[in-house]
């Protein structure tokens, strides 16, 4: 291909993606832009089933059988979710053997937010709340996004999200008017979780270099910060009308934007935590590389016996 | 397993309703039919509006982009000794979805491309993708009830149940 051909082929890939059409697996497309997507969809689809890990540890642990359906349904979810995401990025070329090898072998990032630990039962409301709410605003903005394969996977999620996203409310609420032992555990769970859930939703945009392009090619729709803004501004008042207090001096209503503000993010702590030196780290590797070699026999059974069953089909 | 140490993998389409049509929704890896069956349901039959999906493993498969549409037909493929069925499915719109790719349809011709000659229409759609009749696996419509009903009963599962409003508690800060 001549240069001109390649500047060719590249307008007319921008032109798409400005027509707000959508890329297909097959498609040319820059490599970097399917690099891009590669390395999002992949950290996405991690995150989901690290994500399974500090919830599912209160599975046994339910106060009622409805409480525990939820969480059972809700844990199951995010398995699910993690395979649309697997499968969003295998039709760039990626396979689920290397995504999954370089999450085990520590070599892949996924949500900061999941290596915090769940000290209490009200800790599966507060993540319902915050950390599904943030998720979700982040998971609406991609629903947006140029490639159809993830554009596609984010709809469906968003749909079962926001079940997660509202058990979790629901569950706060219902402690917030509580005993004073129930407002407690509530308070206690939002001092923990607010700072690790506006963190996750990524670095301010100044310190976040692959942004511009990203929103270039309408991979993302929103920055970090825009997205933020959206998660403090409906879960703020909320919290502090169910009479708890967020844990920021500096959180206030900003009459002039009709925006809330809040105060410095500890962005030295986000990255310990994001480069493997959070309180869970190696806790959440460890449980996945056990579930892994755990069910090593069953994946070497199934491929037998189709093996075995193919052989009798041919004699 | 395959050359690639993965089960191998099925596309999955599943049918919302008796009245719409059958459309990929994703794909499972899975060792044989009955287990890319089991794994489809539990991946993409969570909740309700399933009462159908069509599995077809990956070589089964043939996808072709609007793009490549554009640029001409492929190469010539392998002439079959016997004309074979093909299930048609087209993706016609770019608008916000969780599902494309919507089965339009078969065809029945003696090789893959003029297989894709009989199936794309004059209006040329998005995507088309063709699927080898005879590799598709179903779920079985005597087991529809047992399969997608539950579903449909775990309404703890639907975002209606949770819709409570905040009340306001006598300790709120003032301002909110």
């Amino acid at each position: 291909m001549t240069e001109t051909q390649a500047a060719q082929r590249a307008a007319a890939f921008e032109a798409r993606i400005a027509a707000g059409e959508k890329i297909e697996a097959g498609d040319w497309m820059p490599e970097d832009y399917r690099r891009q997507l590669i390395r999002m969809i992949g950290q996405h689809a991690h995150s989901e089933y690290v994500g399974m890990l500090p919830e599912g540890a209160w599975i046994d642990a339910a106060p009622t059988l409805r409480r525990k359906l939820i969480l059972v349904a809700k844990v199951q979810d995010e398995a699910g979710h993690g395979q649309y995401l697997y499968h969003a990025a295998e039709t760039l070329g990626a396979t689920r053997a290397e995504m999954l090898d370089a999450l085990l072998e520590g070599r892949a990032k996924y949500s900061s937010v999941f290596n915090y630990p769940t000290l209490t039962w009200a800790d599966v409301g507060m993540i319902g709340w915050l950390v599904d709410g943030a998720a979700i605003k982040n998971q609406l903005m991609l629903a947006q996004c140029s490639y159809g394969p993830y554009s596609r996977a984010m709809v469906r999620i968003c749909a079962e999200e926001t079940f997660h996203h509202l058990q979790g409310r629901e569950m706060i609420l219902t402690y917030a008017s509580g005993t004073p032992h129930q407002r407690a555990m509530a308070q206690d769970a939002l001092d923990r979780w607010w700072w690790p859930a506006l963190m996750m939703l990524g670095p301010h945009d100044a310190n976040s270099p692959n942004s511009p392009q990203l929103k270039a090619w309408r991979i993302k729709t929103k920055s970090n910060d825009e997205v933020r803004q959206e998660f403090l501004d409906e879960h703020a008042p909320e919290l502090l009308a169910a009479g708890l207090s967020i844990p920021d001096d500096d959180l206030r209503y900003d009459e002039e934007t009709g925006h809330w503000r809040h105060g410095p993010i500890d962005w030295a702590e986000f990255w310990r935590v994001v480069k493997g030196a959070g309180p869970c780290n190696a806790e959440r590797l460890a449980a996945r590389r056990a579930a892994h070699d755990d069910g090593r026999w069953v994946r070497e059974a199934l491929a037998a016996h189709a093996a075995r069953a193919s052989e009798r089909t041919s004699e | 397993m395959t050359a690639d140490g993965q089960l191998p993998r099925w596309e999955v389409f599943k049918q919302d309703s008796s009245t719409k049509a059958h459309a990929a929704v994703g794909s499972v890896h899975a060792a044989d039919a009955e287990h890319a069956l089991l794994m489809a349901r539990s991946v993409f039959a969570r909740r309700p509006s399933a009462v159908s999906m069509w599995l077809a493993p990956q070589w089964a498969v043939h996808q072709y982009t609007r793009e490549q549409l554009a640029e001409g037909f492929a190469a010539p493929s392998e002439q079959l000794a016997v004309p074979a069925r093909y299930l048609v499915f087209l993706k016609t719109s770019d608008r916000r979805s969780m599902a494309a790719y919507e089965h339009r349809g078969e065809v029945v011709a003696s090789s893959t491309t003029a297989a894709l000659r009989a199936a794309v229409p004059d209006e040329p759609p998005l995507g088309v993708w063709l699927v080898e009749a005879a590799a598709v696996i179903a779920t079985d419509t005597a087991d529809a009830e047992p399969w997608f009903a539950p579903a449909t009963e775990k309404r703890y599962k639907q975002q209606s149940e949770y819709a409570v409003s905040v009340k306001r508690h006598p300790a709120a800060r003032e301002e909110s």
